[in-house]
């Protein structure tokens, strides 16, 4: 049994979670600030969730499993892009048609295949104490290429952002920025997926911008805020999981949902209490 | 044609499984009207992954699975509604969090658990075939109480919903309406659990009503047709699973396919209803 951090360093498989946990977290820290900015954090469920189908195909044709759901994760992506700019259903609704259709579809392929086996959890919940060498290195890759695209597009995403009418107006091709995010976002859980699984590397994508955001205003500081907390979440969770003998990807979620709780209510200057707080001094003032 | 859509059902345990599934697609797509309607399909979706921590610990401890689910969904809608008092805290950023906590929660309790796989693979896609007397009693209870909800309240959700400011002026309250829905909501999950598990009541409760709406105008006949769609997908999944593991020996499992018949279904009348719009647009 593993008890601390220094048993930690010593074991090569640990190590190498705790490294890969730690890069997926300030990855999701990173692309997450867009996320929440642009309202996106269902879509990313649906991408998740939809992505499924892909992974199975390729168990089934012996294909490499991250190739496959990031084959079918593009089908996905260009498939939610086109139903935002539909108006039959409003977006919410669309998505999550999608979202459990796809969903759906993975899980009758996969109990068609094999029947449910191990696998199929890891898929769900992630296994980041079997990453290789090779992955982690596959994962710092694409997490440095998300965020250069991310370096160099942040002007006109900001900006499109906050006034998409004005960003049209100016010019900046706005409906091609909403696919290149949505690329980008397939791209990040293309590497998050293995390490905590579809359901909790939403908790990665969302949770560390979410809170970033309850501390500090401007874009720029709050992503690099964001990366931070996400990679604490990351070697936080492995730590804990491996002292109390939890699943890693579940534990990781539930720190990063922690700091957010924690921050929703004991922020400076955006939290519950500070503002209970301010309210009662106007009203005694 | 018999033996495909009658004979599966002369086993006591297809007669069951038919039962509960007709119940839960009926109740899914009426309740589901509400949840289009309100644009709340986050929502719903976040509360079919927010009761499984209550199932997992009451799994665990061996009390009522219904009851940890109930207990569990209370509670992440209360939490929802303090977390968004906070004016930083998006709604949609708020409940991807509360999601993925509650689930993470109920996926760490499990797996303390030995057979830490299996039992996580129940909880979350259901297993409608296995389903005795007691779970049909509870689910058309359930369901029963969340139609009620609906049913008392429709007049004032359908004015919060098209409306929200004059539903408010006219002195209804939008968080006790608010409140009563994500209530019924939370109804239909617990009582989906045991046919399709936590993870594909989002397809109940968001496809049916989704179908229906491309093709109903009012709103009486959209949620006659979202109840109608419910249960003619969950008929037909049953029946195809069925056959295709008895005729054709491929394994199909009973809630995904209920699911994809769904899917199906919405898509081809959304294609159908883009086709025939096209002329109109072009004239």
């Amino acid at each position: 049994m593993i008890r601390s951090i220094g048993d930690i360093a010593r074991s090569d498989l640990l190590l190498r979670a705790l490294v890969e946990a730690v890069v997926v977290g300030a990855l999701g820290g990173v692309i997450g600030v867009h996320i929440v900015l642009r309202r996106l954090p269902f879509t990313v469920m649906a991408l998740t969730h939809a992505t499924f189908p892909g992974v199975v195909l390729a168990g089934i044709l012996g294909l490499n499993l991250i190739a496959g759901s990031a084959a079918f994760g593009v089908v996905v992506v260009v498939l939610l892009w086109v139903v935002s700019r539909r108006r039959e259903l409003d977006t919410s609704t669309a998505t999550g048609v999608i979202l459990a259709g796809g969903f759906a579809t993975g899980v009758l392929l996969f109990s068609a295949q094999s029947g449910f086996d191990r696998d199929l959890t890891s898929y769900l919940v992630g296994s980041v104490l079997t990453v290789s060498t090779a992955d982690v290195v596959a994962t710092a890759v694409i997490a440095s290429a998300v965020v250069g695209a991310l370096v160099l597009i942040g002007g006109p995403l900001t900006f499109s952002a906050f006034d998409r009418i004005g960003a049209e107006a100016a010019g900046v091709p706005v409906v091609y920025l909403d696919l290149a995010v949505l690329l980008l976002i397939e791209l990040a859980l293309v590497v998050s997926v293995p390490t905590v699984g579809i359901i909790l590397s939403v908790s990665l994508l969302v949770a560390p911008a979410a809170t970033a955001r309850l501390w500090v205003d401007r874009i720029g500081a709050s992503m690099w805020l964001a990366a931070l907390l996400g990679a604490t979440a990351g070697a936080v969770g492995i730590v804990i999981s491996q002292a109390a003998g939890t699943a890693a990807g579940a534990t990781i979620a539930v720190v990063a949902g922690g700091g957010f709780a924690l921050s929703v209510i004991g922020s400076p200057r955006h939290g519950l209490l500070a503002r209970r707080r301010v309210a009662a001094r106007s009203f005694a003032g | 044609m018999r033996h495909f859509f009658v004979e599966p059902f002369q086993y006591g345990f297809m007669q069951r499984a038919l039962v509960v599934s007709l119940v839960i697609g009926a109740v899914g797509g009426i309740v589901g009207s509400y949840v289009v309607l309100r644009r709340i399909s986050f929502f719903a979706d976040t509360l079919t992954h927010t009761v499984f921590p209550g199932v997992a610990i009451a799994f665990v401890t061996g009390h009522s699975l219904w009851l940890g689910a109930l207990v569990a969904g209370v509670a992440s809608a209360l939490l929802f509604s303090l977390a968004t008092t906070n004016r930083r805290v998006d709604d949609d950023a708020a409940m991807a969090i509360l999601l993925t906590t509650f689930f993470a929660v109920g996926v760490m309790v499990v797996s303390r658990v030995e057979s830490y796989t299996n039992d996580l693979l129940v909880l979350l896609f259901g297993r409608v075939l296995t389903v005795d007397r007691a779970d049909i009693v509870s689910t058309v209870a359930i369901g029963a109480v969340a139609l009620c909800i609906v049913g008392a309240l429709h007049k004032e959700l359908v004015f919060r919903a098209f409306d929200p400011e004059g539903a408010e002026a006219a002195g209804y309250s939008p968080l006790l309406l608010d409140i009563a829905l994500n209530l019924a909501v939370t109804l239909v999950v617990v009582a989906a659990l045991q046919a399709v598990g936590t993870v594909l009541v989002i397809a109940l409760l968001v496809t049916p009503a989704a179908t229906s709406r491309l093709v109903t105008r009012g709103l009486g006949t959209m949620i006659a047709v979202g109840a109608a769609v419910g249960m003619a997908a969950a008929y037909l999944g049953l029946v195809i699973s069925f056959s295709a593991s008895v005729d054709h020996g491929v394994r199909l499992a009973t809630g995904a396919t209920i699911v994809v018949v769904l899917t199906v279904g919405f898509t081809l009348v959304a294609a159908a209803t883009w086709l025939r719009r096209r002329p109109a647009v072009a004239a």
